[in-house]
């Protein structure tokens, strides 16, 4: 048996006991007598307390019982623990998982995450004394909480201390961290005293297995994963062998969540939106409740704003992933179609009460229909008409053409509104150029002057041999119908998206930056026949859809909770407040820049970013949870690492099991024998 | 001198402090004063001052002045030279008891008071059938009754009496009592104190007083076996009878070597007092049986003969 805090133990004791035998010495119950006289007897105690320090104590039994409790509440204080057990591991990395489907609500009413930092506290407490321990928060990103520590009360100050977020679960950061730090405290706390050779996180493997091998054989840390194990990704096997256990926390499985929304409006009637949500039922039971359409706080009455919808029960299923969101029938896609030509803040909202209420809320910000702008700079008439043609046939009517020269020489007013192009998108031909405010721009043969974008040498007679059938910016484009007869062979920064490609290089990327979306076509127009073929109206379509955002509404400002928002800066301002959801505000200075990053979207909910500009720009932003991992609350039967699973851990985790609750019965059961002994004197 | 049958069946009366046999052994005991005394009447007893009496003393040389009547005649026939006859004078002895009637007294068991009352009792009755003067005196912190004068065995009746009547009460104070006593009381002759000496204002003072009337005195320590071994127990709050003071005690072997280890240094104490001042102190446990006391033990101390 061992003691985790008998020093505390030892300064109570310092101070109890004594006070015991004070209360002893004043506050004994006598019994009375009548004696001829006092005189001598006072005497007699006069001089037994002038000739003795102490007077002796008489055996008694109310002492024996009182000093018998007072040592049983002393080593309950002194936190013994069975050593018997398992013996633990030296130093041991908590992740605790706070996504989404930690704020589910459990049958007692707490949430998960109340749950599983229960249980990180109590094996904190039950950690040795010698015992260093880290954590790790992890949600779509991990935070290390504490770092390796002994000191146990600041852990338990750390670990209360974690809040819950709506954002989605990827553990992969936070095993990384795990394993880094491990291995750095093993090195550092190693019983030889040598540092460990292992590198740390994903660069393990470049240490190779020796050093691994030799942290192992050192005090290996242990991480402990507190999770409900509704992950979204597959962390890969960690190049240092770590003993990974996964404690399942969570018993609640009845939730239906909102994973899927779309948001459009009709191209040729800008009035009329068409909403689309996907409601799935996660839980064991049928359900059947309302799904709600409506705009500012206004529900839309009617069959057009309310839909019954019926739900199956999800099927018991062990598997690690969850069912794709399409599996009938315990999913149901609702369309609403509503005729709105304003703004405002659009509502979808599940009626059910479940165990998680993020997901049963979706709100997204709707601006009013406009007609798209378009600006085109070529030199060559011909494909100068070629491309107002292509515009005019997907019904973009406002239309500005240029010539390189015109462009650049053009006033600042004449591209601009708000710090930010004008038009929303530009279309160039052949035109390099370095002229490029905020905005949208394809490129057809030329290229933006911005880092990392290059012009090689010219291929030629290769087909084009892939593309982005997903992407919105060529879905449904036929590219096996077109040809191209050469294109320019590009160098791109990291992070540009080839779109389509030919066997060795890319024919059509995407660049973004902040502010910045670069459409970048590596071919002239006159050396390919796309203009001629049913793919250029789709191509043109897809692209002007994206750049004024006709189609999928304000598509950009849906973001899962966690995403960083880019905000472009209006002129003049200096200074931006977000409201986030949960009514607390952020001021940010915005002087001088183009844009800011905001991160703080940790909740689902409507955010707000007022600028102090003379306008009084807002910007509004929606974080939606759309997830059905988290929605799918029902814990997961094993943690998914690296290929294998990793079951539960129902072992011994109780290493070192408490003997406080014993010695605390045994301190009651003292006090009621000392409270009848006392008693029975009394009546004698 | 024969006894009145009122007067035994009045004495009778009186069993629990006197009985018959008891008195008819005493009878034979007088009480015995080491000094000489000069009292206003002759008595029965000799003196130790020669006097007039019939019993011869000695002889010693004529001086003027002398009574020519007690010369021998004869020796001065033989010698020529005058010779006086000297006579044992007889005298007439004060017997005096105090007795401390204060409520310590009342307890032990036996009880002091009762254990007082028989010595009391008993001495009187000697005194009283030796023709001696028998004065009684209650007392605790001041006289509260007195009987004086007695004399003769006729009064033995009205002794009894005195002493039965005699109730615990009060706190004693021995020094105001002695003080009292002083006086009133001026004739010298044996003076007998029958006390327990729990007095909080200190035996000292009284004793102080009757040394000063050059009395014969003798001190009786009476103390019950509880108070010369306590059996006590435990967490005690010891309440003292007379004026209540309280003493809060945890009974234990210390303590209770401490408590007689005291008491023995308080009887040492009043011992010493007492001799250094020409004065008997006897002290007598309660348990010890009263007729050893009277027959025995007051005999080996000189009280009694």
């Amino acid at each position: 048996m061992t003691f985790l805090a008998w020093k505390t133990a030892l300064l109570l004791a310092g101070v109890a006991v004594p006070l015991l035998l004070l209360l002893y010495f004043l506050k004994l119950r006598r019994r009375e007598h009548t004696v001829s006289s006092t005189l001598l007897w006072k005497r007699a105690v006069h001089d037994l307390q002038v000739n003795a320090p102490f007077q002796r104590l008489r055996s008694s039994l109310l002492l024996l019982l009182q000093l018998l409790f007072l040592a049983a509440v002393l080593f309950a204080l002194a936190h013994p623990v069975a050593d018997f057990l398992e013996k633990p591991p030296q130093n041991i990395v908590l992740l605790i998982d706070r996504s989404a489907s930690m704020k589910t609500l459990e049958p007692d009413g707490r949430p998960r995450l109340a749950h599983a930092k229960d249980a990180a506290l109590d094996r904190v407490a039950g950690l040795p004394e010698k015992s260093r321990a880290m954590v790790i928060s992890f949600a779509d990103r991990a935070a290390v909480v504490s770092t390796f520590t002994d000191d146990r009360r600041r852990l338990r100050r750390l670990i209360e201390d974690i809040e819950p977020t709506d954002a989605p679960s990827r553990i992969g950061e936070a095993l990384q961290l795990a394993v880094a730090y491990s291995v750095h405290a093993v090195g550092e706390h190693g019983p030889d005293g040598s540092a460990a050779v292992a590198p740390a996180g994903g660069d393990a493997a470049g240490g190779g297995p020796a050093g691994a091998a030799a942290a192992a054989g050192a005090a290996q840390a242990e991480v402990e994963v507190y999770s409900d194990g509704r992950l979204e990704d597959v962390p890969e096997e960690t190049a240092v062998p770590i003993v990974l256990r996964y404690i399942r926390v969570g018993a609640a499985s009845d939730n239906v969540g909102l994973v899927g929304f779309g948001l459009r409006r009709d191209f040729e009637q800008p009035g009329l939106l068409a909403v689309m949500a996907q409601v799935r039922n996660f839980g064991p039971e049928a359900v059947a409740a309302d799904l709600s359409l409506s705009i500012d706080g206004t529900p839309i009455s009617g069959p057009g704003g309310v839909r019954e919808v019926r739900l199956a029960p999800a099927a018991a299923d062990s598997s690690v992933r969850p069912p794709a969101a399409s599996d009938p029938p315990t999913a149901e896609t609702v369309l609403f179609e509503i005729i709105h030509e304003g703004g405002g803040v659009l509502e979808v909202r599940w009626h059910r009460e479940d165990a998680l209420a993020a997901d049963n809320l979706i709100v997204a910000p709707i601006d009013p229909p406009r007609e798209p702008r378009v600006l085109v700079v070529s030199d060559r008439p011909a494909v100068r008409a070629l491309l107002l043609r292509g515009l005019a046939s997907v019904g973009v009517s406002r239309v500005e053409a240029l010539s390189g020269e015109e462009y650049a020489a053009a006033p600042e007013g004449r591209l601009t509104r708000d710090g930010r192009l004008a038009f929303d998108l530009a279309v160039l031909d052949r035109i390099d150029t370095g002229r490029l405010p905020p905005g949208d721009y394809l490129f057809f043969g030329g290229l933006p002057r911005v880092d990392g974008v290059a012009r090689g040498e010219l291929v030629e007679d290769q087909p084009v041999v892939a593309w982005r059938e997903d992407h919105p910016l060529v879905r449904w484009v036929p590219f096996e119908g077109v040809y191209v007869a050469r294109w320019s062979r590009l160098t791109l920064p990291e992070g540009a998206l080839a779109l389509a490609e030919g066997e060795d290089s890319v024919v059509l990327a995407l660049l973004t930056d902040p502010g910045h979306r670069y459409l970048l076509a590596a071919f002239d127009l006159a050396d390919t026949d796309l203009l001629s073929r049913p793919a250029w109206p789709i191509f043109l379509q897809n692209v002007v859809t994206a750049a004024v955002g006709a189609g999928l509404v304000e598509a950009a400002r849906r973001v899962t909770p966690g995403d960083t928002l880019t905000v472009p800066v209006p002129p003049g301002a200096t200074r931006a407040r977000v409201y986030r959801p949960d009514g607390a505000t952020d001021t940010l200075e915005v002087a001088d820049r183009q844009s800011i990053p905001y991160a703080r979207t940790q909740e689902v909910g409507f955010y707000r970013v007022v600028f102090d500009d003379p306008a009084g720009t807002e910007e509004r932003f929606a974080a939606n949870l759309l997830s059905p991992v988290e929605s799918w609350v029902a814990p997961s039967e094993a943690l998914a690492v690296g290929g294998r699973a990793v079951e539960p851990f129902t072992g011994v985790v109780r290493v070192n099991r408490p003997l406080w609750p014993w010695l605390a019965g045994a301190g009651l059961l003292l006090l009621m024998a000392e409270w009848w002994v006392y008693h029975r004197r009394v009546m004698i | 001198m024969a006894e009145t049958p009122a007067v035994t069946s009045r004495v009778r009366s009186g069993d629990s402090l006197l009985d018959p046999d008891f008195m008819a052994r005493l009878e034979r005991l007088e009480i015995v004063s080491r000094k000489i005394h000069s009292s206003r009447q002759k008595g029965e007893r000799q003196s130790k001052r020669k006097g007039e009496s019939a019993e011869f003393a000695d002889y010693r040389n004529y001086v003027v002045g002398d009574d020519i009547r007690h010369i021998d005649w004869n020796i001065y026939a033989r010698l020529e030279k005058l010779f006086l006859k000297v006579f044992l004078e007889e005298e007439d002895l004060n017997v005096t008891i105090l007795l401390d009637a204060s409520a310590s007294m009342d307890a032990g068991q036996p009880s002091k008071l009762l254990y007082a009352k028989r010595t009391a009792a008993a001495l009187g009755y000697l005194g009283l059938c030796d023709l001696d003067r028998v004065n009684l005196y209650a007392y605790n912190d001041r006289l509260t009754v007195w009987l004086d004068g007695l004399r003769g065995r006729r009064m033995i009746a009205r002794l009894i009496q005195f002493l039965q009547d005699i109730q615990p009460s009060g706190k004693s104070h021995f020094a105001a009592a002695a003080r009292q006593f002083a006086m009133r009381h001026t004739q010298k002759g044996v003076a007998v104190i029958l006390s327990d000496f729990f007095d909080k204002g200190g035996f000292e003072s009284g004793l102080r007083y009757l040394a000063g009337r050059r009395l014969d005195l003798y001190a009786i320590h009476l103390l019950s076996p509880q108070e010369l071994e306590p059996d006590l127990a435990g967490d005690l709050k010891l309440v003292d009878c007379e004026d209540e003071d309280v003493a809060e005690i945890t009974v234990s072997r210390p303590l209770l070597d401490r408590y007689r280890a005291n008491l023995r240094a308080y009887c040492e104490s009043i011992r010493d007092y007492c001799h250094r001042r020409g004065m008997v102190y006897l002290m007598v446990p309660t348990s010890r049986p009263f007729e050893g006391l009277i027959l025995h033990y007051l005999r080996q101390r000189g009280l009694l003969r």
